[in-house]
């Protein structure tokens, strides 16, 4: 659907179904240089499984007009407009790489909007090379080609799909080709910058499941568990053979965790 | 793995890891109709598309599922569909893109299928079609219309063998929002990839030098993914509601990969131009030696083209690599590991000494396909061609003496001498006719 939020046309998935803030709401929030493409296989599901879907995509980033944020706050921030404009009071945030150090953070500013955490391949710290930054300005699509390839675990790296025929390295180099040129640079210094995980973590008391891929090279399995050690009973859950894009990798194994999670 | 596998590697591996359960290292044939849902929610999401997956085999299929998952990866796509055979490819990708009332610009100089599907069928339907020269670069320009949904060529056409400038034709389909699909048979992704000069949507005839055994028929729709579908209000039916799940929008839920969600949700549904899974399996053992194949193609191609255009019997000779050729310096620059193994020729002795080289070749074999590991041999005018016009003929490039020479993978000595005995034959029709 689209939506006005602070006077700029955004685009956010809702799976189908038209937003009912009656339902419990879910709010998925993408990585760097992404879009709701993220969760094309988690948005219908949900939807038609009783809650209130969303899936924005940020300001520059697939089909929402405008430019950039510049930081992890000020997407959390914006995160927490987007659910005050909707009227929807709390919200379960499910966040994917920089999503979720937007979840972290917006947890740790606006605790009253967060029912629970969903952490997938994130960590409390995303410290981004300086060479990927740089390129990300100078040849962004040599970084999307970099990323994508990074970004996938093995079975990904041999066209493995659940969606029949579908490629997932040159789908996701389409996926950041379609956002604003400035978006990954813009979230890769986000992501640099932003040093306030740790203490976001140590805040948290929702309940919190974090999926982790222990093939993944973006944010390493290693940064993921210890962002589950730091926060108060969270749960863990590993997939030994997916990469980052854990998501679309293993939508199924994912969205049957996920639910468990949002049953309880 | 931090890079992406090249492509000999993908040949052999795309689309396929062996499964936990049994560890098949080949493609398993999965010959059924149908699939047992985990339970009654698993099934509502199939048919929802809510998740990916199998719930019938006109639909999709896990080994049909393997070959098009190593085609989108050769070819550099985002997705691919297999179909029962190449204009079953065709014909739902225009299907899919096109309503009543749209249409379409395409090459003059097509397999005959092609132009007769668009000439004359798709007509009856109410998509209309303006037939241009794959060379002139500002007819093609010129006889797009606010209309027009598709931009549709061969890269190396059949059997005339002019080439498209893919870079070129890209560029005036992305100025005037209109997709770029070419018929990518005679190059394969070994010989050219031309999503990465800016193709939108590929169609093969599987059938040829992809299987390549004849044993076979199958074809593919492979999406770029680089169409801007929801740009503005020209394709409704991938960028706006569609009748059902809820009127999904395949360009908002998919992204990318809108052509192919509506390609499968529509096309494969409600045409139903499946494949099925032992093709799929034939094909698939072809793919894997598509890179070693296509080079001996090449090899023994450009050795015949000496043989030919040396010889005392032939009068003429046409391939994209040769001098004389109009797309010659294109070639040089689009096509640098060969431009197919399709040679066209004309006997001295005309139409009737061709007759006579055809029934008299002993290892080559005289039939309808090309691409075969087998050399093949053909008289157009008389087949595939027969059922276009005269004036399609001419405009197309025809002649009435043209042979066309699928070149195979047999020793190039063997082919050669094979030749002779045909060109001994022709030779004699040719001296009668002058007595």
């Amino acid at each position: 659907m689209k939506h006005k939020l602070h006077g700029e046309t955004i685009h956010i998935a809702t799976g189908g179904l038209d937003f009912d803030a009656a339902k419990p709401v879910i709010i998925f929030i993408h990585g760097s240089g992404q879009s709701h493409l993220t969760w094309v296989l988690q948005t219908r599901y949900f939807a038609h499984r009783g809650f209130a879907v969303l899936a924005p995509d940020f300001p520059g980033h697939g089909l929402s007009e405008g430019k950039p944020l510049t930081s992890i706050e000020a997407m959390a921030d914006w995160i927490d407009g987007l659910l005050d404009s909707l009227g929807a009071s709390t919200a379960t945030l499910v966040g994917h790489s920089q999503g979720v150090l937007v979840a972290l953070e917006a947890a740790r500013r606006h605790p009253q909007r967060v029912a629970a955490l969903g952490l997938i391949a994130g960590a409390m710290a995303i410290p981004v090379n300086d060479a990927l930054i740089e390129m990300s300005q100078s040849a962004p699509a040599k970084a999307f080609r970099m990323m994508t390839s990074w970004g996938h675990g093995p079975g990904a790296h041999k066209f493995d799909n659940t969606q029949p025929g579908h490629a997932f390295l040159g789908y996701g180099r389409r996926v950041m080709a379609q956002n604003d040129d400035a978006a990954l640079h813009a979230d890769l210094v986000a992501c640099d910058r932003y040093d306030a995980g740790a203490g976001a973590a140590a805040s948290v008391t929702q309940p919190t499941l974090c999926l982790i891929a222990a093939k993944d090279k973006m944010t390493p399995a290693k940064f993921g568990q210890k962002m589950a050690a730091s926060i108060q009973g969270a749960e863990l859950r590993m997939f030994d053979r997916a990469g980052h894009f854990l998501p679309a990798e293993y939508p199924i194994e994912v969205n049957d965790a996920l639910a468990a999670f949002l049953a309880r | 793995m931090s890079d992406d596998y090249k492509f000999d590697t993908l040949s052999l591996h795309a689309g396929h890891v062996p499964d936990a359960q049994h560890g098949s290292r080949a493609v398993p044939i999965h010959q059924t109709t149908s699939y047992v849902f985990r339970d009654s929610e698993h099934a509502a999401a199939l048919y929802n598309m809510e998740l990916g997956g199998h719930l019938y085999t006109r639909i999709s299929n896990p080994t049909v599922a393997v070959l098009e998952q190593r085609v989108a990866a050769l070819d550099g796509g985002v997705a691919a569909t297999a179909t029962a055979s190449g204009m079953a490819a065709l014909a739902t990708a225009v299907m899919t893109i096109c309503s009543s009332g749209d249409h379409i610009v395409a090459s003059s100089r097509m397999y005959g299928a092609n132009i007769n599907l668009l000439e004359n069928t798709l007509p009856r339907f109410g998509i209309t079609t303006t037939f241009v020269a794959p060379d002139d670069l500002a007819a093609i320009e010129a006889a797009i219309q606010p209309n027009t949904k598709i931009i549709f060529g061969e890269v190396i056409g059949n059997p005339g063998l002019d080439v498209m400038d893919v870079a070129a034709v890209a560029q005036i389909g992305k100025r005037a929002h209109v997709p770029l699909m070419l018929d990518c048979t005679f190059n394969t992704p070994w010989l050219l990839k031309p999503i990465t000069l800016g193709a939108n949507i590929i169609i093969h005839s599987l059938t040829k030098w992809m299987g390549g055994h004849g044993i076979a028929i199958g074809g593919a729709v492979v999406d770029g993914g680089n169409f801007d579908w929801g740009k503005d209000d020209r394709f409704p039916t991938i960028a706006g509601p569609h009748y059902a799940m809820n009127e999904i929008n395949f360009f908002e839920e998919f992204g990318p990969a809108a052509f192919t969600a509506k390609f499968r949700a529509e096309g494969m549904y409600n045409f139903g131009p499946s494949m099925s899974p032992t093709n799929a399996f034939h094909i698939l053992q072809g793919l894997e030696t598509l890179p070693l194949r296509m080079q001996k193609h090449m090899d023994n191609t450009a050795a015949m083209l000496e043989f030919l255009s040396g010889h005392d019997a032939v009068a003429w000779v046409k391939h994209p690599t040769l001098p004389d050729h109009p797309s010659h310096a294109l070639v040089k620059t689009m096509l640098p590991k060969g431009a197919g193994s399709i040679i066209v020729f004309g006997l001295k002795g005309g139409r009737d000494a061709g007759k006579a080289f055809i029934e008299a070749v002993e290892l080559s074999s005289h039939l309808a396909n090309v691409g075969d590991a087998k050399t093949l041999v053909i008289h157009p005018a008389s087949t595939t061609h027969s059922h276009i016009s005269a004036e399609a003929m001419v405009e197309g490039g025809l002649s009435d003496d043209m042979i066309r020479l699928s070149v195979g993978l047999e020793d190039i000595a063997d082919i050669t001498a094979d030749f002779e005995i045909g060109f001994r034959a022709a030779a004699r029709v040719a001296a009668k006719a002058a007595e």
